[in-house]
């Protein structure tokens, strides 16, 4: 039915948008195996010593596990938030509801420098801008409306009725929301959850702001120790990111399915 | 009385199922907290800790409006203790300041234009193809570098972009002499293409799904060629989608700091890099809240407009049908 000429172009295009998209994925990942001590493309030999390096490099572990802790710390505190907030939206009659969703709308309006300089702000005052879960609950605040939509879109989707068929059934409050809601929403949860940790896991800017010496996360590491010299070992901790990346892609693809993010709302 | 002791012995043996005693005492839990009484605040119960939540960055809006409103003594280094609108004054009467603005503003709107311009046929393919395991190849192809963050994919752009990168040993092979790509303004405006491409195309996929086959049947049987129904009939439905994508790559592309740091060393700086600077390197924190709200307000009048042209709508969280 499409024209030839439609094909063409479209296809085209999307190619190139392929292109552009991997391609530095794809390089970075075969500088990291390069044996030389400079960046090259096509990589000279293979060899696995800058792994051996990055994985006795005390800092990069360090930041490494910073990270994780960061991103624990913004799952603890969005999941629970962005559920019940998700729930809320989808399921009861607020008041001034258009209103409220614009105002949770905001860590997406307000520029990220904007809201980083902020809170490094609010934390300084507070006395807590050395500590690590502050950065956490950060990025909890800036990737919330992602959780929130992704929580609120699957509870839309609920059929509200086998709620009330359940409480006829004799269920509680709390049965229903534990063996009726929950399961149902589950999707959402953990699409949200996942896309939260994600993205705390690669946050820059946040955490460029809100982290000192002592505290350095892994993307602000990657980026300082760009700034000075670009060698393979940078290459080889980026790849740690693509296999996060690729990991969070598997499992979101197994537990929801990608085409989720087709489905309009 | 024999019967009676094995009826007590019986009714001694039986006892409930632990995960019923559970959801009971929950149940009865969930009573004496939150009376049933209060049902109709539930909605708001559950949505306050995230009001609560969202408020620290209110309050953090709050707190840099007042040290915006505070000049730095350069004698002590502390905020001045009077309030003044000096530090805007400042801004305004800068000339490097408007020459950043300008930057910012140009290369985010240059930004929209080039990714929507990819990210339209991207989703059309995406949606439209009859092949599950193509779409899905393009979903992952978006996703990746979605996950992978922006410092990391600003790094691939540095090593291919580079002096002795890829693009310039395929240049070489062509016979053109190597060729600076990087730390100019469109190495930041492609670096911002690639890193907005995915948003714009999750952005888009919705609306253009949403848009039944049939209408582009339709206007081709009435003898519309493709280009015709696609300016007819595609683009104008999927106009929510495309002014929400614009609007969310527009705000990001102006305020990005990464990009222009690392693809423009030092030479293209953007408004948010201005602010950085101006927090940590001269340590001027009036001016950089100064500065810093100004993009804030940037951003919304960006927003504003946007959506009082077009209508509002575009910015919905989902959810209610």
């Amino acid at each position: 039915m499409t024209a030839t000429s439609q094909r063409i172009l479209f296809w085209t295009t999307v190619w190139f948008c392929i292109l552009i998209l991997s391609v530095p994925t794809i390089i970075v990942v075969g500088a990291s195996f390069t044996t030389s001590n400079m960046i090259s493309f096509p990589p000279e030999g293979f060899t696995f010593k800058w792994y051996e390096k990055i994985a006795l490099a005390r800092d990069l572990q360090q930041a490494f596990f910073r990270s994780l802790y960061v991103s624990t710390a913004c799952l603890i505190v969005s999941v629970p938030v962005g559920t019940l907030a998700g729930l809320a939206l989808s399921r009861f009659r607020i008041r001034f509801s258009n209103m409220i969703q614009v105002y949770l709308l905001l860590p997406f309006t307000v520029p990220l420098i904007g809201s980083g300089i902020g809170m490094m702000l609010i934390f300084g005052e507070w006395r807590i801008l050395g500590s690590l879960w502050p950065i956490g609950v950060a990025l909890a605040v800036i990737n919330l409306p992602f959780i929130i939509w992704s929580v609120s879109s699957a509870a839309g989707a609920l059929d509200s009725d086998l709620e009330l068929a359940a409480s006829s059934c004799g269920a509680g409050r709390f049965e229903t929301f534990w063996y009726v809601t929950l399961p149902g929403i589950m999707p959402g949860v953990i699409t949200g959850g996942l896309l939260m940790f994600v993205l705390a896991m690669s946050e820059f800017l946040v955490s460029l702001l809100l982290t000192d010496a002592r505290t350095v996360t892994l993307p602000v590491q990657i980026y300082n120790n760009i700034r000075s010299i670009i060698t393979p070992d940078l290459a080889a901790v980026s790849s740690v990111f693509v296999v996060i990346a690729l990991i969070v892609v598997w499992l979101l693809d197994r537990l929801v399915g990608l085409e989720i993010f087709l489905k309009s709302k | 009385m024999p019967e009676t002791t094995s009826q007590e012995e019986a009714s001694k043996a039986f006892r409930y199922p632990l995960r019923w005693r559970v959801m009971d005492a929950l149940n009865a839990g969930l009573d004496r907290l939150w009376p049933a009484r209060m049902m109709p605040y539930t909605g708001w119960a559950l949505i306050t800790p995230a009001l609560l939540l969202v408020g620290l960055l209110v309050l953090g809006l709050f707190q840099m409006a007042d040290s915006s409103l505070h000049t730095l003594d350069r004698a002590t280094f502390l905020p001045s203790e009077g309030y003044t609108l000096e530090n805007y004054q400042t801004v305004f009467e800068n000339a490097t300041y408007g020459r950043i603005i300008w930057r910012s503003v140009l290369a985010a709107v240059l930004t929209v234009f080039f990714t929507l311009l990819l990210a339209l046929p991207y989703s059309y393919i995406m949606v439209r193809t009859s092949s599950s395991a193509v779409r899905k190849a393009l979903l992952v192809v978006l996703f990746l570098p979605f996950f992978i963050g922006q410092v990391v994919r600003a790094y691939g752009l540095l090593i291919i972009l580079g002096t002795t990168g890829v693009a310039n040993n395929a240049l070489g092979l062509v016979g053109i002499e190597p060729i600076r790509l990087l730390f100019n303004f469109p190495a930041v405006v492609f670096g911002l293409v690639q890193y907005m491409l995915p948003f714009a195309v999750l952005m888009l996929a919705p609306a253009l799904t949403a848009i039944p086959r049939e209408t582009e049947t339709a206007a081709a049987s009435l003898g519309a060629n493709w280009f015709r129904t696609f300016r007819h009939v595609v683009i104008p439905m999927a106009k929510p989608g495309l002014i929400g994508a614009g609007l969310v790559v527009g705000t990001l592309a102006l305020t990005d700091f990464a990009m222009p740091a690392m693809l423009g060393g030092g030479s293209q700086d953007f408004i948010a890099n201005a602010i950085y600077d101006q927090f940590f390197r001269t340590a001027d924190q009036g001016l950089g809240a100064a500065l810093a709200l100004l993009l804030v307000v940037l951003g919304s009048v960006f927003v504003g407009i946007v959506i009082s042209i077009f209508g509002a709508g575009t910015l919905g969280m989902g959810g209610k049908k």
